[in-house]
């Protein structure tokens, strides 16, 4: 991939990683050596350089700025030097050598652009397009393709394939490897970045290579689905047209689109994505590079999710009629028809509820305008034990290691949650630790695939004080580990139980943590939960449904959680949101709000790093930024707020929490031992621990924006069917 | 320094438009709306606008009133330059009723300043 | 054109007795150098004869008119352009058209070009063609938005309308022009529609307004998208590609070897 910059290879390559995967090859354990090696010099292009032994020949010319062709390298794959376009001379060599597999040799001269090199890339470079079709035109990689632009910048400028009657090509059969991935096999030049990617990131073994020399082909052995929750990422690594997005496919070319940073809000992770528009269209996602985050992949969901943006969505403010039919209203009826209502309710019987996708900028202005007219019941629809210090101190409920720092676990037990599924990119740092640093798991919970082996310790929930008080044998591992961690799922905390697991648990976390290293963490599926407990929501929505509310504000909470049932008769609900689903159907006024894609908004991820979205189209039809709503409602009940732009409400977040306007840094907490003395309820119920997405098809389809869309429809039906076929 | 910097710049030469001095910068934007004022009532009937010529008269002090902050002599040179190109295109009539009406913007609405109603129109 | 050759070899004097034999003479070597050279066959070949031609005949302008020509250069490998300052417009293209040996008679067009970021932030182009040695040549010169450029009227008569362009769409105001006005906007309409700062989607909207029975003009609420552009090839960082030939190259002239 050239189209990242320089430094990644360098930083991404060190030494130490080639030394891990040889080691893992080898299947020994891994050791390195403990004193900083000497440096040996070497030249690229008569420029010397200084470089640790091990570094191979392609990042020790990185480190001078000199890039080197190449296909089947990739900074965070296994070596497999099979392409050849990295050939360079090297002084005294009598051949060229791989440059991505070559690890330099003191005083080697390395020539990146004699004129041996040039044939070399050039006979490898005609190699390859003897068998690559001329469909550019027709390839939904044109513009991005590596290929083209090697073959631009690398390939002879003549031609001498002489067949013109098409006789000679070689033609490969298409793959039907699911709804997400389209293979156009023809145009494959056999790098396997895929195949390394499926075995080592995604961790199922199901693609391959069959045949040798012209008659080898990338596929799957057997027909069968390429379906993991990491798929996508293959589009992405596939240097050629041979692997591209499906729902994609001859959508648009990429000179064509505007590409906005903004960030994942499917699961509570906070992947950096870059949204590509067109003419007020989000036509797709892909991962934006954060080391700390999400590395450079994306989780299907988040990736694939986005059609359900232009489903189901909302787009004209509605009131209920006297005959229970929503029906589209102009804003200022809508408006006063709700004002009318707050104002009628007494004080204390308006309350607010936000739901999973929830920015920081309207939990802000919600709770203010509540606060204003005489209420303080704002809480979310995902529940956390009030007991204790309950979300009044952060470390309760981060993910206190963070996500990279998680890699560095030696012992980690996962209780109540399947971060496969829950945070599909958590699952891919355990599991890079566990394939390279020997990372030790076990799990409380149902027992599900997590793509790598682990120690199934039960699904009781006794085991969570077995464990607490060093009973179970594997408490011993935990409290010998050098940085052992334990990710409490955030479904475990909605038990009714859930204050005494969180408080067992902490308070064995507490034992076994070391200074600098916390081993206690929450792992959440909603985006916006951090968030929302950050700016002084109550987790849960008891307390909401017991203040017997006269005025309801649902902001997006589509769990189904809040029913019309569990609310008094008289109840006016408002529901703030983009799609029409839970929430709005039981909602007496309906006020379209904007989805993540469309407005300037802050999230707070699992681990208390606070990030924010940026505006990539607008949002459809009458629809408005949520903020903003809730700041034109305020001033219909005549309580207006006092901003009237994002940035004077980003202020006033920042008077509530500093840390949330400060994007993209991760701010430490250290209460933890604080928590635990304050945590007094340690009773657990000996109940069965489950969770609810345990499978595949639990995965797709989680929030209003998956449910609306139809290519997360057409994976759950992929999956069913694939199961249908193995009995 | 500051000081040698401006004087550098107050006798910067620049080579001049039309007028020499303010004096004659003055004049010639004297003359231009004397030229303009007394054309106005052919204009008015030439064109037949729904204005009368005390309105366009009115409209011609605001127009020039709205530059009477300009100092700049190469400025006032342009503008008028500008004003006289403005003034052959209407007594010949190359323009029509449309454009002699622009200067009055009958069909502008006010934009909205306050947030419900930039809310309620859209307006960022 | 290959008299100019000589022009510069021998001096103007010898210039003035230059015969169509010798012409033919250095045609012909021309060609035989150009086969003898290996080029690239994907990039369009400069004939080595024409560019040591077109620098000899800038340097040969350069010395004739020290006063005004700032800098010769050459672009694209063998277009010859002659930069110089704004006071010289007329003497400068008064000299092309009517020297002996250039006889730059026809003028081809005048173009503007803006770069907010400069000083003088205009550049006019001239583009001239000789007819008698089939060679074209390019003046430019600078100005900015209230600075006057002398016409080139008096000397080229073609000079009348593309300087109206310009001054329509860049405001650039032109001393001595017969007849300086509009010529591609609308009456009434304000500002330069060329400058750099001028949005795409203009200021007004115009429409007809059904109650008026006219044509009513509105100020307009159009974001103008902003486009970024990704030009930065990914193959540039390339070794091959960081170096490549400058788009223009400078013809030392003499009063470059003076200094």
């Amino acid at each position: 991939m050239f189209r990242v910059p320089l430094a990644k290879a360098i930083s991404l390559g060190s030494p130490k990683r080639v030394a891990n995967i040889a080691v893992r090859a080898s299947a020994s354990a891994a050791s390195t050596p403990a004193k900083a090696p000497e440096r040996i010099e070497v030249f690229v292009d008569d420029i010397p350089v200084q470089v640790l032994p091990g570094t191979t020949v392609l990042q020790a010319a990185a480190m001078v700025g000199v890039e080197i062709p190449r296909f089947c390298y990739h900074e965070r794959l296994a070596v497999a030097g099979n392409c050849r376009m990295c050939l360079v001379e090297v002084e005294k060599s009598p051949k060229p050598v791989a440059a991505c597999a070559m690890p330099v040799m003191k005083g080697w001269r390395i020539k990146t652009n004699s004129d041996l090199t040039k044939k070399a890339r050039e006979g490898v470079m005609e190699f390859l397009l003897m068998n690559h079709p001329l469909d550019c035109p027709i390839c939904d990689q044109g513009g991005e393709c590596d290929l083209q632009d090697q073959a631009m910048a690398f390939g002879s400028d003549r031609s001498r394939f002489t067949d013109i009657n098409f006789t000679g090509k070689r033609a490969v059969e298409d793959k039907d490897i699911g709804p997400l991935v389209k293979t156009i096999m023809t145009r494959c030049i056999h790098c396997t970045r895929c195949i390394r990617f499926a075995s080592e990131i995604a961790g199922v073994d199901d693609l391959g290579t069959t045949g040798r020399g012209n008659d080898m082909q990338v596929g799957t052995y057997v027909e069968k689905l390429f379906l993991t929750e990491l798929s996508g990422n293959v589009i992405d690594l596939c240097p050629v047209g041979a692997l591209t997005n499906k729902p994609y496919s001859f959508v648009a070319r990429p000179w064509e689109i505007r590409k906005i940073d903004s960030i994942d809000v499917m699961d509570a992770i906070g992947s950096n994505i870059i949204v590509s528009t067109r003419t007020g269209e989000v036509l797709r996602i892909l991962p934006r590079e954060n080391e700390e985050v999400n590395e450079e992949w994306l989780a299907d969901k988040g990736r694939f999710a986005c059609d359900g943006l232009k489903r189901q969505r909302l787009i004209a403010p509605m009131l209920r009629t006297p005959s229970g039919e929503l029906q589209a209203v102009e804003w200022e009826s809508t408006l006063i028809a709700v004002a009318k209502a707050v104002r009628k309710a007494p004080k204390g019987s308006v309350v607010a509820i936000a739901g999973s996708m929830a920015d920081v900028e309207a939990m802000v202005a919600t709770k203010d305008l509540l606060n204003r007219i005489g209420s303080e019941i704002v809480c979310t629809e995902q529940s956390l034990p009030t007991q204790g210090s309950g979300s009044d101190l952060r470390s309760n409920y981060l993910l206190n290691s963070s996500i990279q720092a998680l890699e560095e676990a030696d012992v980690v037990l996962l209780v109540g949650t399947n971060p496969r599924y829950e945070a599909p990119l958590l699952n891919t740092r355990l599991r890079k630790s566990y394939v390279h640093n020997e990372l030790e798991l076990a799990l409380i919970g149902p027992k599900v695939d997590l793509s790598y082996k682990y120690q199934h310790l039960g699904d009781g929930a006794e085991l969570i004080n077995q464990i607490s008080t060093g009973t179970h044998p594997f408490a011993q591992k935990l409290k010998n580990a050098k940085k052992p961690a334990i990710i409490l799922g955030s479904e475990m905390l909605a038990r009714p139980d859930g204050a005494g697991i969180l408080a067992t648990l902490q308070s064995f976390a507490n034992k076994i943590s070391k200074p600098e290293w916390n081993a206690f963490n929450v792992l959440h599926q909603n985006a916006s939960q951090v968030g929302a407990l950050d700016v002084g929501y109550r987790p849960g929505v008891e307390t909401a449904l017991k203040a017997q509310p006269k005025v309801v504000f649902l902001l997006g909470a589509d769990a189904g959680i809040v029913t019309r049932e569990k609310l008094p008769k008289d109840c006016f609900v408002v529901y703030i949101g983009h799609h029409g689903d839970a929430g709005a159907t039981i909602a007496d006024a309906v006020l379209p709000g904007a989805a993540y894609t469309e407005k300037q908004a802050t999230y707070v991820n699992t681990e208390g790093r606070s990030q924010q979205t940026l505006c990539a189209v607008n949002p459809p039809g009458l629809a408005r930024e949520d903020w903003k709503i809730i700041r034109a409602l305020s001033e219909v009940v005549g309580e207006p707020l006092p901003y009237d732009t994002l940035d004077e409400l980003r202020e006033r977040v920042e008077d509530i929490a500093p840390h949330l306007v400060q994007h993209g840094k991760l701010e430490t907490n250290s209460f933890a031992t604080l928590a635990e003395q304050l945590a007094k309820d340690k009773k657990i119920d000996n109940s069965k621990i489950t969770v609810r997405q345990q499978t595949l098809k639990d995965y797709f389809m989680t929030d209003p924006i998956s449910r609306a869309s139809p290519t997360m429809a057409k994976c759950i039906a992929a999956v069913k069917k694939q199961e249908a076929k193995a009995h | 320094m500051a000081g040698r910097e401006a004087v550098r710049k107050t006798v910067q030469q620049v080579r001049p438009i039309l007028s020499i001095d303010r004096d004659e910068a003055r004049k010639r934007v004297l003359n231009l709306y004397k030229a303009w004022y007394r054309q106005i009532p052919y204009i008015v009937m030439d064109y037949d606008i729904p204005m009368s010529v005390e309105q366009c008269r009115e409209k011609l002090r605001e127009e020039f009133m709205k530059h009477s902050n300009v100092s700049d002599i190469r400025v006032i040179d342009m503008l008028v330059i500008k004003g006289q190109m403005e003034l052959k295109e209407s007594v010949e009539i190359w323009k029509q009723k449309g454009h002699i009406m622009r200067y009055w913007k009958e069909t502008v609405e006010p934009k909205p300043t306050d947030f419900l109603s930039k809310f309620l129109n859209n307006q960022n | 054109m290959a008299s100019l050759l000589r022009t510069i070899s021998t001096g103007l004097r010898s210039a003035l007795v230059n015969g169509a034999a010798r012409t033919q003479i250095v045609r012909l070597s021309s060609t035989e150098a150009a086969k003898t050279e290996e080029t690239k066959p994907t990039v369009r070949k400069h004939d080595v004869a024409v560019r040591e031609q077109l620098s000899d005949f800038g340097r040969y302008v350069a010395e004739c008119l020290p006063k005004y020509v700032q800098k010769v250069q050459l672009t694209a490998g063998d277009e010859l352009e002659v930069l110089i300052c704004p006071d010289g417009v007329v003497p400068v293209l008064q000299f092309l058209k009517d020297h002996h040996n250039s006889q730059f008679a026809n003028l081809v067009d005048i173009a503007g070009m803006d770069v907010p970021s400069r000083q003088y932030r205009f550049e006019i182009i001239y583009n001239i063609l000789s007819l008698r040695y089939n060679s074209r040549i390019r003046v430019k010169t600078y100005t900015d938005e209230l600075t006057p450029v002398d016409s080139a009227f008096e000397v080229f008569k073609a000079a009348n309308w593309y300087e109206r362009e310009i001054w329509d769409m860049y405001g650039v105001f032109f001393a001595n022009h017969p007849d300086l006005r509009r010529i591609l906007t609308d009456y009434g309409f304000e500002g330069h529609p060329q400058r750099r700062d001028f949005p795409l989607s203009g200021y007004v909207e115009l429409r007809y307004d059904d109650e008026k029975k006219r044509v009513v003009c509105e100020p307009l609420e159009l974001a103008q998208e902003f486009r970024k552009f990704d030009l930065s090839a990914p193959w540039e960082q390339f070794p091959n590609f960081r170096n490549a030939n400058p788009a223009t190259e400078e013809v030392p002239t003499k009063k470059d070897e003076k200094k």
